[in-house]
């Protein structure tokens, strides 16, 4: 095998047996790695009604066949596992370092299973794998922990949860090379239930390459087009990802006081977008491993330096907490990074207890525009202490427990991001049915539906609309699969990473049938949400995007035209009427074998 | 049928008439709505598209817009269901079609073609281009190309829009065309691109 490493290393915490295994080929090649080797995996080792918290739920971290190439961007890496924030099948990828180094220490894959008795990390070395005694550094923020394991980025990554994860905040996430995240959906609890503190990896090994040639011609290629696009190019480099704030906004689709309105007032979503960010505190940029885009920000204000804040999370607490304090949002984010959680989960959940409060249905000084909050809320959520308790595990069961459910703007329980559905008619089919909850990277409808990439369709369009939701699911998960960045595909289109995928393996892919890797992938994530009980029912929006029509703006006069739209999804995925994949559809797919009780 | 549909139709069908890239009656189009196709009608004009010209039938399925439908119905379906398609746009750019019967490939030497293109495959089948042996031919080209052409009669893009799929064609012609005069020129080729030995292993 050319690409893959070959094996999986399979680690018990509860009784600290370490074993390798062979990587099956044939998975290897339907599921490429990644989100799609971790499903397969995760299909086997977690089955129906575990505890998402208990030793019987896994942590399964995955590369894939490009990781560690040296093609753009093939630094990343993912987790799977069963999410306690919804119950669904979850996995989260992240770029930095980490993923490169995993791959170079000879593994595609890492299980990681049971309950330490006390805290532990994990080193992986060439030397061996060692469990180590984690118990000074339980209580420790990311960073201080990140420092004391000895972080260098092109020799030794460390990947830890903060005191979020270690007290289950069921939106806490996995943390890697100091500030990088394994956000959503709560991974990070899932490691704080085993007392895993931290991996620490290093690797000497280069993966090798079948075509040399063709894959010298691919970077090339590649950069010639990154180099070529204005948005990789400039905008990202230049702006990060928040050059999408003021364009979202004004085209009435940036959900604003937890989705009461859909556009930010104006000057005030300018106040926190990419522009202002750069203008006013912005050190430098700087890229993951392999990247030639680096969009990533290194922000200073004066309470401190860091990395980040992305689009969605001056959203989260900016436009939905109706905040407009660029410095209270970029100290937000870093208080986030360093305790361990997913800022749009936390951001969007102080938005719903913010109208929980306003509403009189819970008694907090949370009101919308109190920046002045964010901060401490953020402690407390971390530490689960007063108000934070209530918060910690996320928007949905804090507005059930407070007798409100609809006000919390998830799906499936996982906060939706920064795109009012209403305005961008497509992005709510796609959140309505992302098997991880609501998700704007299990596909996105932002180029399609405002940036034009590759070509501007019409957003508020309802018919048909589902055929290229469904393109661009299965494409993100196939992208997830290699594991590449997104950010790549906006300028390089999925012909060229089915020749690189080609080049690197020296198996023939064609895109069509990268593709339709990524829609193995999708219908599998969708045959475990089933097995766990998931059903039709649970792929809907919040009732205020289905029934409250937007007030103002370009958007006025719209609801998430959702059920027409979810119809068509399923008629054209292959799917029964309730959501189900038929027969005929897993046997085109190779999934036959994958059966729900 | 929705009158963003038709606007579009009509709007791409006039630009490949204006641009020489169809005859009076020449060449077809459709997108793909979810489990339905939307294509040109059989005999209607290109350049002249009316709201009824846009015959709506099953990806799969047969119902009465079959008998309206474009001869190429079939390719198109077949296309669609085996390749990750939305758009498809076929036309009968006339340089393209002169340098495919001659050669099993069309390298483009010009920067943008190179750069969108990379290389176009030539196709052909003994039988007509409604049959399916040329339908699932094309088809798995299609799959690892945009743009394919079919020997002596003319071209097939595929897209994620109509749009994206007419911006493949109008490429392919225009490089063609620019092939054709350096023809003409008949000076030694001086060459610009990095890497270009890559483009005819495309």
């Amino acid at each position: 095998m050319h690409g893959w490493a070959g094996k999986i290393l399979d680690v018990n915490l509860t009784t600290r047996a370490i074993q390798t295994r062979a990587l099956d080929e044939t998975s290897a090649r339907l599921f490429l790695g990644g989100r799609g080797l971790g499903a397969r995996l995760l299909w086997d080792e977690v089955g129906a009604g575990i505890d998402p918290l208990s030793p019987e739920n896994v942590l399964i971290f995955t590369t894939g066949p490009l990781t560690a190439t040296g093609y753009q961007t093939s630094n990343r890496f993912s987790v799977s596992t069963k999410s306690p924030l919804t119950g669904t099948i979850l996995d989260a990828n992240s770029g930095g370092y980490w993923g490169m180094q995993f791959k170079r220490a000879g593994y595609d894959a890492l299980i990681v299973r049971g309950r330490a008795e006390t805290p532990v990390y994990l080193e992986i070395k060439p030397s061996g794998i060692t469990f180590h005694d984690a118990q000074t550094l339980w209580g420790k923020r990311v960073r201080a922990t990140t420092h004391a394991l000895g972080q260098n980025n092109h020799k030794r990554n460390v990947l830890c949860i903060g005191p979020a994860g270690e007290n289950c905040s069921r939106i806490a996430a996995i943390m890697n090379d100091g500030e990088r995240a394994l956000a959503r959906g709560g991974a990070g609890a899932v490691m704080g239930s085993k007392n895993l503190k931290a991996i620490v990896v290093e690797g000497n090994t280069r993966p090798e390459i079948v075509n040399q040639e063709l894959f010298k011609f691919m970077l090339y290629e590649t950069r010639k087009l990154l180099r070529a696009s204005p948005l990789t190019s400039q905008a990202l480099p230049e702006f990060g990802t928040s050059v999408v704030m003021n364009i979202v906004n004004t085209i009435g689709a940036l959900p604003t006081r937890n989705f009461q309105q859909s556009q930010f007032e104006a000057g005030r979503a300018e106040a926190i977008a990419g522009e202002t960010l750069t203008e006013k505190y912005l050190v430098k940029n700087a890229a993951c491993w392999a990247c030639p885009i680096g969009c990533t920000r290194i922000s200073k204000t004066a309470r401190g330096e860091g990395e980040g804040p992305e689009y969605e999370t001056l959203w989260a607490f900016g436009a939905q907490c109706g905040i407009d304090d660029l410095p209270a949002i970029i100290e937000a984010n870093s208080i986030c990074n360093d305790l361990g959680l997913d800022t749009i989960s936390a951001g969007s959940t102080i938005g719903c207890a913010m109208e929980l409060t306003e509403r009189g249905l819970l008694d907090s000084d949370l009101r919308f525009g109190r920046a002045d909050l964010l901060a401490p809320t953020l402690e407390a959520m971390g530490a689960r202490r007063g108000i934070g308790a209530e918060l910690a595990d996320g928007s949905a069961r804090l507005a059930k427990q407070f007798g409100a459910p609809e006000l919390s703007m998830s799906v499936k329980g996982l906060e939706m991001p920064a795109y009012d559905p209403r305005g961008m008619q497509g992005q709510g089919l796609l959140y309505a049915t992302s098997n991880r909850g609501a998700c704007h990277m299990r596909g996105n409808m932002l180029g399609l539906e405002v940036l034009g990439l590759p070509k501007l369709i019409d957003r508020f369009q309802v018919q048909g609309k589902s055929s290229f939701v469904i393109l661009h699911q299965n494409s993100a998960a196939a992208i997830d699969s290699l594991v590449i960045c997104k950010f790549t595909n906006m300028g390089v289109a999925e012909e060229y990473f089915a020749r690189v995928l080609t080049a690197v393996t020296g198996i023939p892919y064609a895109t069509g049938e990268l593709i339709r890797v990524g829609e193995r992938v999708w219908n599998l994530e969708r045959l475990y949400n089933l097995r766990e009980g998931f059903t039709r029912a649970d792929d809907t929006l919040p009732p205020r995007l289905l029934n409250d029509a937007v007030t103002e703006g370009p958007s006025q006069g719209w609801v998430a035209k959702l059920e027409p739209m979810l119809q068509e999804y399923y008629r054209v995925r292959g799917w029964d009427a309730q959501g189900v994949p038929k027969p005929r559809k897993l046997k085109e797919l190779g999934l036959d074998s994958c059966v729900v009780q | 049928m929705d009158e963003r549909i038709y606007e579009m139709f009509r709007e791409i069908g006039r630009d490949l008439y204006v641009a020489d890239m169809v005859s009076s009656h020449g060449g077809n189009m459709s997108i793909r709505l979810g489990d339905r196709v939307v294509i040109k009608r059989r005999g209607a004009m290109l350049g002249r598209l009316k709201p009824h010209d846009l015959i709506e039938t099953g990806l799969e399925k047969n119902d009465s817009g079959v008998a309206l439908a474009s001869t190429e119905l079939l390719i198109h379906r077949t296309i669609y269901q085996m390749t990750p398609a939305l758009a498809i746009v076929h036309c009968h750019p006339r340089s393209a079609i002169a340098f495919s019967l001659s050669r099993d490939e069309i390298v483009p030497i010009d920067n943008e073609a190179s750069y969108l293109l990379k290389k176009v495959p030539v196709i052909w089948e003994e039988f007509a281009s409604g049959s399916p042996e040329m339908a699932k031919h094309l088809a798995e080209t299609l799959a690892q190309y945009k743009i394919v052409m079919l020997r002596g009669h003319g071209s097939f893009a595929i897209g994620q829009t109509l749009d994206e799929a007419f911006h493949w064609s109008s490429t392919l012609e225009e490089s063609c065309q620019i092939a054709v005069a350096a023809k003409i020129i008949n000076e030694p080729f001086l060459e610009y691109r990095g890497m270009s030995e890559g483009y005819a292993k495309w």
